[in-house]
């Protein structure tokens, strides 16, 4: 579904050309829930911009669905590490905003908006504004943005890592469970090993200055994944060293 | 309802005084006139100053509209483009360093003495703040919610009047109240220099004669319409704006929240 290959950044910083990203080559099956792992300034959030469109790679090619990337999709949805909706508008016209955008008939997906809410808990809280929800129910109506474009690929820049962490555990789970009603592929970019175990079915493990692609690991256990099971456990340990690990000259 | 009933009643404290000293000082009435004295300027002529004040009130909010009509999209096209707002903007700034004052002759050369110059002014006067405060409003749309229209490729027009424009509004009403206290100036200023209604020719035509009660009611008038004009822009922003954080950032700093916090019982260390 989605693939880059030998993908390149280089930034015009301050005091030179500062590469974020190096040589990068995945490839994402359809259906497939990917999470990108890394310390901070790893280039982590340039990937899914690039992938999103919003960014030209320096080198390098990237398609989405066969197609290569060229300039933001309606079938690829993007969420931001904070709720990013508008405070004048309510929780419904928010959900609706991509459909008034994309110009498409907003009677035909009232319904979908508010069946979205529903699902993630916010029946009741359609005429709220923003400013009236907590971090989370903020967060939860950000994601039915995303959902009502029906998108082919859900990109989600740390979506969760704002939020406190029982809501955050909370919100990972819901979104697991709307992953297995209905699949979709998602490229989730986390610093929490937790997260990406428990959602992904491989984890991409990048490392800083510039952003190479360490490694991928598959995460081999059967869903739905609570964190503190045992075999969740294991997967997130085994993560954690090989991102504790020093960089091996060899393996990248 | 003691919060309303504190400002009315420091108004009256102060009338008093006034009141108090003329009686003492035994002030000539042509010098500073007692309030009563200019109740009665008042009294006499209640038709003749309440149409002057209509006229300076027109003057203040034609020109007032005008200058929004003239300055929101003078802001979007200089946000718009840096070409065009390294072009005009000094100029921009050049044209608001000019005392307005020194304008209105010209401009009662130009228009003659009707109210055509007075809004011409009013539009001189008020225009800046507007143009100022819309465009830094525009300007500093967070990044994220400019970066999610462009992820659904939205058209310029669309970033521009689904999201720009609207967060833009809290700013955009900052500079609207600027202007509306400047607007009533402009206007009176204009009536100085050459005119035959309004409320500043009332007052310079009162000067003239040392009527100085009529010049006081005059003044007066043009205090509460300038004050009723801020107050409605004042109540609507609240009304459009009730998303924002200026009407949060309003109450927490208000005298009221403070008193509840005197009321809290003090803490072990105090």
């Amino acid at each position: 579904m989605i693939v880059l290959d030998g993908v390149t950044q280089v930034f015009d910083g301050r005091a030179g050309p500062v590469r974020a990203l190096a040589g990068i080559d995945l490839a994402v099956g359809e259906n497939e829930f990917v999470a990108v792992i890394g310390r901070s300034g790893c280039g982590k959030s340039t990937l899914l911009r690039l992938v999103a469109g919003l960014l030209p790679p320096t080198r390098g090619r990237i398609s989405v669905g066969g197609e290569p990337v060229t300039g933001p999709r309606r079938d690829v949805s993007f969420m931001f590490q904070r709720p990013a909706l508008l405070p004048w508008r309510s929780v419904l016209s928010n959900v609706m905003l991509p459909i008034e955008i994309f110009g498409l008939e907003r009677k035909s997906y009232r319904d979908r908006a508010h069946e979205l809410l529903e699902l993630v808990g916010l029946r009741g809280f359609e005429n709220r504004l923003p400013h009236e929800l907590s971090g989370g129910m903020q967060q939860r109506v950000s994601l039915c943005r995303s959902l009502i474009q029906a998108p082919a690929v859900m990109l989600m820049d740390e979506p969760f890592s704002a939020l406190d962490a029982l809501t955050r555990t909370e919100l990972s789970g819901e979104l697991q469970r709307i992953q297995l009603e209905q699949p979709r592929t998602v490229v989730f970019v986390t610093h929490s090993v937790e997260e990406a175990v428990v959602l992904a079915d491989r984890v991409a493990v990048l490392t800083p200055r510039p952003g190479r692609l360490r490694k991928t690991v598959a995460v081999a256990v059967d869903r739905p994944r609570v964190p503190g099971q045992p075999d969740v456990d294991q997967a997130g340990r085994e993560l954690r060293d090989l991102l504790t690990a020093p960089v091996d000259e060899g393996e990248a | 309802m003691r919060r309303r009933l504190l400002p009315v009643l420091g108004l009256l404290v102060l009338i008093g005084l006034w009141w108090l000293a003329t009686i003492v000082f035994s002030i000539e009435r042509f010098l500073v006139p007692s309030p009563a004295d200019v109740v009665a300027s008042f009294l006499e002529l209640p038709g003749y100053l309440l149409r002057q004040s209509l006229v300076t009130l027109v003057e203040t909010v034609e020109g007032f509209a005008l200058s929004i009509v003239v300055g929101v999209p003078l802001a979007m096209l200089i946000v718009r483009s840096p070409l065009l707002e390294r072009m005009f903007y000094p100029i921009l700034l050049a044209v608001n360093a000019v005392p307005k004052i020194a304008i209105a002759p010209i401009l009662v050369v130009w228009f003659g003495f009707g109210q055509g110059p007075k809004v011409v002014l009013v539009v001189l006067v008020c225009v800046f703040p507007v143009v100022i405060s819309t465009a830094s409003g525009m300007k500093s749309t967070p990044h994220e919610l400019v970066e999610l229209f462009r992820s659904w490729d939205a058209s310029r027009r669309q970033e521009f009047f689904k999201l720009r424009f609207v967060h833009a509004l809290p700013q955009i009403f900052v500079g609207l109240k600027v202007a509306i206290s400047l607007a009533v100036i402009g206007a009176v200023i204009a009536e100085f220099v050459g005119a035959d209604a309004g409320l500043g020719f009332v007052i310079v035509q009162s000067g003239a004669s040392a009527d100085t009660s009529l010049a006081f009611a005059a003044m007066t008038l043009l205090a509460i319409m300038s004050i009723a004009l801020f107050y409605a822009l004042a109540h609507l922003e609240r009304k459009l704006l009730s998303w924002a954080d200026v009407d949060r950032a309003d109450r927490r700093f208000r005298p009221a929240s403070r008193g509840r916090g005197r009321d809290r019982p003090p803490g072990p260390g105090r």
